[in-house]
């Protein structure tokens, strides 16, 4: 995986399906409720408890969610309509191809997913701990974005297998046995960003969870070109 | 050949008696064009008549639901325990995830395919109009989600009784459950559907619908406990939520006094206001959808 994987023509059609029509305003709702929220609650009640909104609501949901829009943008509406065929007819590296659309998943959750929750982290005044989320926010949204567009790659319900990953694996399971953890992307960008403030919390262990964030990310950027290579085209059910 | 030479003055048109068998039935109006209709929508709600793979979604979803219903008949049954540990209509507030999941999913099955792929025009072809095509869709969705929150309170229910507890309030408790899941699932079949039927890419509608049920909801929640805890404002905390039907749902059953805790209790004018925006919603829902099926429907 290196430079030379990326394809610029991929890339700027990826982005072009990003920003056009409706759903550039779907993804950019969700900063915007996100920082909008924290401000009012800043303005209303104090910082501290804004603050808290974040680490409960912005990195738990808005992260992941933002990801998976960004993911099944750049690749669902091709595989859903079948005119990915017209781009894999083309002499083009299979991996270029899914690496290329990651990239351009992965700019479109950083700054739709992890810079709101720093500059929302800012707005209530906590410096340290918005920088520490930021970076739980990097790693975590890179990881994610990967593993959404491996996901997209399979199965034309990408959207809601990657939302089940998210809410069930991640979210209720994860609230009730600790070692789901361990299998955690969220998990594993907080442990991430606990070497930057205490306030985040630390269940696995560092050099496990950076091994496993930079694993899943080359792995399933490897496995969606994979996926793109032996790809075979199936009708609505 | 058949003679195409055009029936002019002394041609009178003659319509010919092929041979085939006359269709001498009974001949049903629009009444069983909608009820067929509601029965394939809510099949499919449940992938059934469709392809193996649909049916995954939605009894995965199902299954996950019933399991802890299944637990905790285990455990009331083994430990003696003279009451169910979670109220039914709680139980369905603790597995909203699952529920605002499996309508995310299956309201673009109802909603967006006819609309993306124009099949809307050969149903309106037929007696029934972009209203009753609309309201018949709306109903399939709201029985499959009512559904879907009925099946574990029925286990629930079941297992109350094996394990003898009382009677008469298990019932109580059941019943107010039940009517509060019908007005849930019309709120959110309302919702899930309005956005899929403006949403047509599957992945977008999901995203949409999750964001209107299950994000939203997450906001609420945190409002009404910032509110409550930090801000000392019972009055902020009952107001805001008026906006999502989880909070509405939450909101109502307590001040029913159907076992489900809210940070501030729902009572005196809060609970009519909770009932007329609940409605509100449900019929401001009902008269989008109809508004779009009418829109995408005309030629």
């Amino acid at each position: 995986m290196n430079a030379g994987m990326m394809n610029g023509t991929i890339a700027k059609l990826a982005l072009q399906a990003l920003l056009g029509r409706r759903r550039f305003y779907l993804l950019l709702a969700f900063p915007t409720l996100l920082v909008g929220l924290v401000a009012l609650v800043t303005a209303l009640v104090d910082g501290d408890a804004a603050f808290s909104v974040l680490p409960n609501l912005g990195y738990p949901l808005v992260l992941p969610l933002v990801a998976i829009l960004a993911a099944s943008s750049v690749l669902g509406p091709e595989v859903d309509d079948g005119s990915i065929v017209y781009l894999l007819s083309k002499p083009v590296n299979r991996y270029g191809v899914a690496f290329s659309k990651w990239l351009v998943a992965l700019a479109a959750t950083l700054v739709t997913g992890a810079l709101p929750i720093f500059v929302a982290g800012l707005v209530t005044g906590h410096t340290t701990r918005s920088t520490a989320l930021l970076v739980a926010a990097a790693v975590a949204g890179t990881a994610y974005s990967a593993l959404f567009v491996a996901i997209s790659a399979v199965t034309r319900h990408a959207v809601i297998a990657s939302l089940m990953f998210v809410l069930i694996w991640e979210g209720l399971l994860g609230n009730l046995f600790t070692g789901v953890a361990w299998l955690s992307i969220g998990q594993w960008g907080l442990r991430v960003g606990h070497e930057v403030s205490d306030y985040l919390p630390d269940v696995v262990d560092l050099p496990y969870a950076v091994v496993a964030s930079l694993l899943v990310t080359v792995v399933a950027v490897w496995f969606a070109g994979d996926r793109l290579r032996s790809f075979s085209l199936r009708g609505e059910d | 050949m058949p003679d195409h030479s055009p029936s002019g003055a002394g041609r009178p048109g003659i319509i010919h008696d092929l041979g085939y068998r006359r269709f001498d039935g009974v001949r049903e109006g629009s009444g069983a064009i909608a009820r067929t209709l509601f029965a394939t929508g809510l099949r499919h709600a449940y992938g059934l008549g469709r392809s193996g793979k649909s049916k995954v979604m939605p009894f995965l979803l199902l299954a996950m639901s019933l399991l802890p219903a299944a637990i905790v008949v285990g455990v009331v049954v083994l430990t003696g325990l003279d009451e169910l540990p979670v109220s039914y209509a709680d139980y369905t507030n603790q597995t909203q995830l699952l529920v605002s999941l499996f309508a995310a999913a299956q309201a673009p099955v109802l909603f967006s395919r006819d609309l993306r792929h124009r099949s809307i025009v050969l149903y309106l072809a037929r007696p029934l109009g972009a209203t009753a095509l609309a309201l018949v869709r709306w109903l399939s969705l709201t029985v499959a989600v009512f559904v879907f929150t009925a099946v574990p309170t029925a286990v629930l229910f079941a297992g109350a009784m094996l394990a003898g507890l009382d009677k008469s309030d298990q019932a109580t408790s059941m019943l107010k459950a039940v009517t509060l899941q019908v007005l849930l699932a019309m709120l959110v079949a309302g919702l899930s559907g309005l956005i899929s039927s403006v949403s047509l890419r599957r992945g977008f509608a999901v995203v949409g619908s999750v964001m209107a049920l299950i994000v939203l909801t997450g906001v609420v929640t945190v409002m009404q406990n910032i509110a409550y805890f930090e801000g000392d404002s019972e009055a902020v905390s009952t107001g805001v939520g008026l906006v999502s039907p989880w909070s509405l749902y939450t909101g109502l059953a307590n001040a029913w006094d159907a076992g489900i805790e809210t940070p501030v209790p729902v009572d005196g004018a809060w609970v009519p206001a909770y009932v007329i925006v609940a409605a509100l919603i449900a019929a401001g829902c009902l008269l989008g959808l109809v508004a779009r099926f009418r829109k995408v429907g005309s030629l």
